[in-house]
């Protein structure tokens, strides 16, 4: 290994590339000699072709809370993540059984006969008192039981390796858009090296999408369904990725103006009229969606829509109400769940997690704040994460008493020591954090794209991977088995 | 196409068109009147506010009329949204929302123009040697121009986008030979000859004015020039003619149905067949205000057929079996 190499240190942490520092893992050998072997300049040059292939495509994101939103653009690392085929395949099937079980238990819960409460699996009280229930919900059934179409699955690697869950995204999961143009950008940084591998394709996600969204239809809508794509508009953060969809799939991407409920029926303003729509994919929260059942004062959502998906006029895909089942004291019961709905083992584990109205669990988690990690139960992007071993004595006193007013709204869970990855520093490589959030599309069937965002926290030592707070990403190499 | 997108194209159009325009005739007027002294000072600045018509949104401002005031107004004021910078901002604003439709080279285009504008101090280049700036803007909207054309697939959305194009284009050169004509109307004959070539230079054809007509600056010419010339790409007519293709393949047919296509057919025979010695002997004014006004009512007429459009009946044509099912 060359000069890239020569200062490496793995930590102590598990390293997904070396086994110790000077010996890598061997489904990274390969990469490792190859990169290696460059030269400064033949790296500078290199990220100058990944400058420009992200800065041609225009992907950013924006962050709130600046002024006119700025907008950045996602960085991505030079060094992929590499997942061979035989551990994938047991993600594959953990993710399928997780995210099926997840419909099951949505569809028990809104259109069902709540059979995971009726049996004790999950208390009445807890699923009521998520952020996420909307009994407004209740009745509206989707096709195949597909209310989580496309899943985010959040997963992490412990001290040892293990692949664990650290989250479900059931609602709105983003960064799909991210996986598609890093490989892009990946095939012209690194051809050679990319032809080197076996690495499988991830660029049928629009195809794939399309498909899982016509087969969720109404049955009143015919061989040929009409898909849209719906964004808050140009100022949200995720619009980039909005519109690629949109385009990935040759679908209209339209905004809450832009659509009428006439008669329980949804339809766009074209320059021809109005044009039925079949199928939302929606990517406007549950609370702006409709404002005659939920907030009133949105101007994003379309009156009436709630109704129209009642009469099964449209589909609305995410489902309302998913953010339930991505609790994250919901996410606790997860495994019974799996073992209720299926009777089988949970193949991916969760992380431990505690429970804070739990006495016993409540006091032990308040005795060790400091070495444990606390999460408000229904925020996503990492907002509100305690994490103990690096919070102040002052956070650590506001969150026990956090815990103490309202111990429904937060879990605690063990630190996991997430995995490290060689990622370019400068102009050599450290170890960096990484997680993976692998997505899996529900239509008539379940299909996982291979790999998925992995998302690195690019500051040294930090645990924290969420874009809007200093992370970069990987392109995610999924090896294809070897042929016999 | 969704109804917004179209509109977004329409404007992004206009606002290029406008932006365009609005530089190169700062342009002609501000160096027009080193030379020409014949014409105050003053009304030709006033002229100006009345071709792009916002002498009344200047007046109410209470400022003092010269140069640099209307200069300042019409590039960056922020009391005045038809600002150079506005122009460019809104353009780009309603590319990005069709940031899908349209080409990537496009998009780049227009953001290279909003990033370098947004980079220069405008005040200083008002108040100093103004040429360089109208260069630069008009520069950059030939070149989002030329890149539409060159990467754009010839769909609806480029008919729209060319459909505001042309018509804002249309208006302007129209808006130009009404105000110069009345101008020239009450200040005499005299100082004509100048007086003209600002108004074909305003309209970037004192070129091709000359190579058509030679040594001739006879009023008759320069009217038909800019009101009735096929070849000219800033004739009135000009416009009005790719206008009505671009709204014949939206609509699928040339035969006029719609009402845009009936109310631009109409005052695009009218433009066609005019007699410019006719008008000359007429009341020139008058027509062209006649003029100006039908095509104020087809960009109406285009908004609420396409973009404004809540035919609800649309949904009703739709088996209400299925609805209720």
């Amino acid at each position: 290994m060359g000069g890239l190499f020569t200062t490496y240190d793995t930590g102590g942490f598990f390293d997904e590339a070396h086994v110790e520092a000077d010996r890598a893992r061997p489904h990274y050998d390969a990469l490792l000699q190859q990169l290696g072997a460059f030269t400064p300049d033949e790296l500078n040059r290199r990220e100058r072709i990944r400058d420009e292939a992200f800065r041609t495509a225009g992907i950013t994101f924006t962050v709130y809370g600046e002024r006119e939103g700025v907008e950045r653009t996602f960085p991505m690392d030079l060094v992929p993540r590499i997942i061979p085929a035989d551990e994938w395949e047991t993600i594959e099937q953990g993710l399928v059984q997780r995210v099926t079980v997840l419909n099951r238990f949505l569809d028990d819960l809104y259109v069902g006969e709540r059979a995971a409460i009726r049996d004790g699996i999950v208390p009445w009280w807890l699923v009521c008192s998520s952020d996420g229930f909307r009994r407004e919900a209740a009745g509206v059934p989707v096709p195949h039981a597909a209310r989580c179409l496309v899943a985010g699955v959040d997963i992490v690697r412990d001290g040892e390796g293990g692949y664990c869950v650290l989250e479900d995204n059931l609602r709105n999961p983003s960064g799909i858009s991210y996986v598609l143009e890093n490989r892009q950008a990946m095939t012209r940084v690194l051809p050679k090296i990319f032809a080197n591998h076996r690495v499988r394709p991830v660029d049928h996600y629009g195809l794939s999408l399309l498909h899982a969204l016509q087969s969720v239809a109404p049955p009143s809508a015919g061989d040929d369904p009409t898909v849209v794509v719906l964004t808050p508009g140009i100022y949200n953060s995720a619009y980039f990725e909005h519109a690629f969809l949109a385009r990935q799939m040759g679908v209209e991407l339209v905004e809450g103006r832009d659509l009428v409920v006439d008669d329980h029926v949804v339809a766009m303003r074209t320059t021809k009229g109005l044009q039925r729509v079949d199928v939302i994919y929606r990517r406007i929260d549950d609370d702006f969606l409709d404002p005659v059942v939920f907030r009133p004062d949105s101007s994003l959502g379309v009156p009436g829509l709630m109704a129209a998906a009642r009469a099964q006029t449209v589909t609305i895909a995410n489902a309302v109400g998913n953010g339930v089942a991505d609790d994250k004291a919901v996410y606790a019961f997860v495994p019974d769940l799996i073992r209720y709905y299926t009777g089988d083992e949970p193949i991916l584990s969760n992380i431990d997690t505690y429970l804070l109205w739990d006495p016993d669990q409540r006091d032990m988690v308040l005795d060790r704040l400091d070495q444990l990690v606390v999460k408000p139960v229904a925020e996503a992007g990492g907002y509100g994460v305690v994490i103990g071993p690096k919070a102040t004595d002052e956070e650590l006193e506001q969150v026990r008493r956090q815990i103490i007013d309202d111990p429904r709204n937060y879990i605690a869970q063990e630190l996991v020591q997430l995995s490290r990855h060689p990622t370019l520093v400068d102009d050599h490589m450290e170890g960096r954090h990484i997680d993976l959030r692998p997505f899996v599309l529900c239509g008539d069937s379940v299909e996982v794209i291979p790999g998925g965002l992995t998302r690195v926290a690019l500051r040294k030592g930090s645990l924290v991977v969420n874009s809007s707070q200093g992370g970069g990403s990987k392109d995610t190499w999924v090896l294809a088995p070897e042929e016999e | 196409m969704l109804a917004r997108h179209a509109e977004s194209l329409f404007w992004a159009g206009r606002y290029i068109e406008r932006a365009e325009s609005t530089a190169r005739m700062l342009d002609v007027t501000y160096h027009s009147r080193l030379e020409v002294m014949s014409i105050s000072e003053t009304s030709s600045w006033h002229d100006l506010l009345k071709i792009l018509n916002v002498d009344l949104a200047f007046s109410e401002g209470e400022r003092a009329l010269s140069a640099e005031t209307v200069s300042e107004f019409l590039v960056f004021d922020e009391t005045n949204p038809g600002t150079i910078r506005s122009n460019v901002e809104l353009a780009r604003e309603n590319l990005r929302a069709v940031r899908e439709l349209v080409s990537t080279e496009l998009w780049e285009s227009i953001n290279a123009f909003h990033l370098r504008l947004s980079a220069r101090n405008l005040r200083d280049d008002v108040s100093g040697e103004p040429h360089e700036l109208y260069a630069m803007v008009r520069t950059h909207c030939q070149a989002v121009a030329g890149v539409a054309n060159e990467t754009m697939p010839r769909d609806e959305g480029w008919n729209f986008l060319g459909l505001g194009w042309m018509l804002e284009r249309s208006m302007m050169t129209l808006r130009l030979l009404l105000i110069r004509y009345s101008q020239l109307v009450t200040a005499g004959a005299t100082g004509g000859f100048h007086h003209w070539v600002s108004t074909l230079k305003s309209a970037s054809g004192s070129e091709a004015f000359r190579r058509r007509y030679r040594a001739s600056m006879d009023p008759a010419d320069v009217v038909a020039f800019l009101l009735i010339s096929p070849h000219f790409p800033r004739s009135v007519l000009f416009g009005l003619q790719t206008a009505d293709k671009s709204l014949a393949w939206i609509e699928g047919t040339a035969a006029p149905q719609s009402r845009p296509q009936r109310l631009l057919g109409r005052v695009r025979a009218d433009v066609e067949f005019t007699d410019v010695n006719e008008l000359l002997n007429g009341d020139l004014s008058l027509h062209l205000g006649r003029i100006e006004q039908d095509i104020r009512k087809v960009t109406e007429a285009i908004e609420i057929t396409y973009f404004r459009s809540t035919d609800e009946l649309a949904v009703h044509v739709l088996d209400p079996t299925m609805v209720r099912g």
